[in-house]
């Protein structure tokens, strides 16, 4: 399948569904516009732009797909990164930070001994940097760090 | 008199010592985030936003933009020395920096891009000076009508300015618009696309959606391409000062590249990279041997990163005169200045003349400051480079994560960044923008607002639109950018 008209299904279904979020917000009248008229009205030209990129994808020759590129690694890193969200306020900053720095070195295949050294450091460092001298406030865990 | 009296009372406010030293980090963390590739101005900014909460308003901004133009002279280190952008203006830069570098002139090559900003970003300044208060006098006497059509023609000439495809550009325009809807109406108070959620009930952030967009997704893409060998010059010691010969070849580019850059800096979305594109294509057919583009000259190095740099300076003029944002950068700043109370646009000379004339004044200081910095600290930039991409990806992740939470303690602004991380990498996939989703994100709000009283003021009819004459002005402009290009294509299928 063309890649234009992959991604113009899917603009078309987010603009289908922010015109219609938009008639349930109430539309309001031309003189009165309501919470749902520009919701709507940008529904509907996302939705027109998605159609003229759908046409167009199927007119022109579906592209050669380019060598796909090994998507594993960004796939770990996502992973990672909510990981990190979902746990940051139940364990706290630091053991998160650590465990993150540990999963991440060891994903670009450094040794194991490096890769807890390095995230320790980068923890402990990034502690001292935004709490407490940046004042963030960071989330402390059960150990009270 | 009005002005010189502004720069005297700027000058006083910038060379506070408090405000000297947010001067000095802002460039000094700017060059260093230029040097750096991977991480731009835009999500450095973002990210050192909450840690200027506790300055003073002109302190806050003094240092944010202190790294934009900052970023733009640390682009270039890169750039000669490694053959990779450290920043996204300073793409053309590799291509005559990096052959300089390679016949054994990367002294002169960083050398003449180091004065080349500072000339470029220190005339800019003097135009924004003269021109800033100007303009804030005359679009005082906007209202909703005229701000509404100059938006629009602000997002079409964003989308004119597209390197991909138009229609994908207005689609990202589009969906900026709508992302800006997330929240409560400020009219009717009403919640929109909020599903509950209290993060998305204060509408979407726009420093986490700038990280995800522009930090997060930069990150899973550099992992997923292969490491090429790059060759990394040791950096000369000496010889950064470019000899007469070469003053003599880069003054005219440097001089041109700086209107140039100035002037495309103002429009929306057309900033820093295209000003360097277009110099260096100015440049090439200025030159009376444009077979050495390529091969090493030095006005295809001077011209962009003069250009870049005036461009930063530039682009201060819709924000400053207009509340309304070029790019991403003035995006966050002038989120920057509303956090801090301030209202961004004509009123700002008049309500805060310190804050206008001293954030202005702070751009001289700034501009000298990293001529002296930068020459002298590029060997320690270039060690800096040698750190791998391995060690460093971490750490500019896990700033990303900090910076998104501590914007206001809360989870839901690393979610929606975590979204808008994928968001961006799928929309580099295939072949979308980031720019223009991100400014109609933060116009949208403002557009949306203007849109609404201008029809409440008219009692429904878009005749408002086209009997004001500066308003029926934009418009008009508008759609002949937005049929020029169509146009172009019919006349082209016809002819073939």
């Amino acid at each position: 399948m063309p890649r234009d008209l992959v991604s113009g299904l899917f603009w078309l279904a987010v603009a289908i569904f922010a015109a219609v979020q938009g008639i349930s917000l109430e539309l309001g009248s031309l003189s009165r516009p309501g919470p749902g008229f520009f919701p709507f009205w940008g529904g509907v030209v996302l939705g027109l732009l998605s159609v003229v990129l759908i046409v167009g994808s199927l007119r022109r020759e579906a592209p050669r797909s380019r060598i796909r590129p090994d998507s594993s690694k960004p796939l770990v890193v996502v992973a990672a990164l909510l990981g990190y969200l979902l746990l940051l306020e139940s364990i706290g900053f630091v053991a998160v930070t650590f465990l993150f720095l540990l999963l991440l070195f060891r994903l670009e295949q450094r040794g194991w001994a490096f890769s807890a050294v390095s995230a320790g450091v980068g923890a402990f460092a990034s502690y001292v940097l935004f709490q407490l001298w940046l004042k963030t406030q960071l989330p402390t865990g059960p150990l009270g760090f | 008199m009005e002005i010189f009296q502004g720069v005297l009372s700027g000058f006083q406010v910038a060379l506070q010592p408090i405000n000297l030293l947010y001067c000095f980090v802002g460039v000094f963390i700017g060059t260093l985030v230029g040097v750096l590739p991977g991480l731009g101005p835009a999500a450095a900014i973002a990210l050192l936003l909450p840690s200027t909460f506790a300055a003073s308003p002109v302190s806050a901004i003094i240092m944010l933009a202190g790294i934009y133009y900052g970023a733009m002279y640390g682009g270039s280190t890169t750039s000669i020395l490694v053959n990779i952008p450290g920043e996204a203006a300073s793409v053309v830069t590799c291509l005559d920096g990096h052959a300089m570098a390679r016949q054994g002139r990367a002294g002169a090559a960083l050398g003449i891009a180091a004065f080349g900003s500072f000339i470029a970003g220190t005339l800019s300044v003097v135009i924004l000076t003269f021109l800033a208060p100007f303009l804030a006098r005359v679009t005082l006497s906007f209202g909703p009508p005229e701000y509404f059509a100059l938006m629009v023609l602000g997002l079409t000439l964003l989308t004119y300015f597209a390197r991909e495809s138009t229609v994908k550009a207005l689609m990202m325009a589009a969906v900026g618009l709508l992302c800006g809807t997330v929240g409560q109406d400020t009219i009717s108070g009403r919640f929109r696309f909020a599903f509950g959620s209290r993060t998305l009930e204060d509408g979407l952030g726009l420093v986490p959606v700038i990280m995800g967009l522009f930090g997060i997704s930069e990150v899973l893409l550099n992992l997923e391409r292969r490491q090429e060998h790059t060759e990394l010059f040791a950096p000369p010691t000496t010889g950064l000062l470019p000899t007469r010969e070469d003053w003599r070849m880069s003054t005219m580019p440097i001089l041109r590249g700086s209107v140039l850059g100035f002037f495309l800096g103002i429009l929306p979305g057309a900033g820093a990279i295209i000003a360097s594109f277009a110099s260096y294509a100015v440049e090439k057919r200025a030159s009376r041997h444009p077979e050495r583009f390529g091969a090493g000259a030095i006005e295809g190095v001077a011209g962009p990163e003069a250009a870049n740099n005036a461009a930063a300076g530039g682009a201060f003029i819709p924000l400053l005169t207009l509340g309304i944002p070029a790019n991403a950068v003035m995006a966050i700043l002038l989120g920057a200045l509303m956090i801090h109370g301030l209202q961004p646009g004509p009123l700002l000379v008049k309500q805060a003349p310190d804050v206008f004339w001293g954030i202005i004044t702070s751009m001289y200081i700034g501009n000298a400051m990293l001529l002296v910095l930068n020459l002298p600290l590029i060997p320690m930039w270039a060690r800096l480079l040698r750190v791998p991409y391995a060690i460093m990806f971490p750490f500019i992740l896990l700033f990303c994560l900090i910076g998104a939470y501590s914007v206001g303690n809360n989870v839901g602004d690393g979610l929606v960044m975590w979204v808008f991380g994928i968001v961006g990498y799928l929309l580099k996939k295939f072949d979308y923008e980031g720019a223009p989703l991100i400014l109609a994100m933060v116009i949208g709000p403002m557009m949306e607002e203007a849109l609404r009283q201008s029809l409440i003021l008219s009692t429904g009819s878009f005749g408002i639109f086209a009997s004001r004459p500066i308003t029926a002005g934009f418009l008009l402009v508008s759609a002949l950018l937005l049929l020029l290009p169509l146009l172009r294509r019919t006349r082209q299928t016809a002819r073939a």
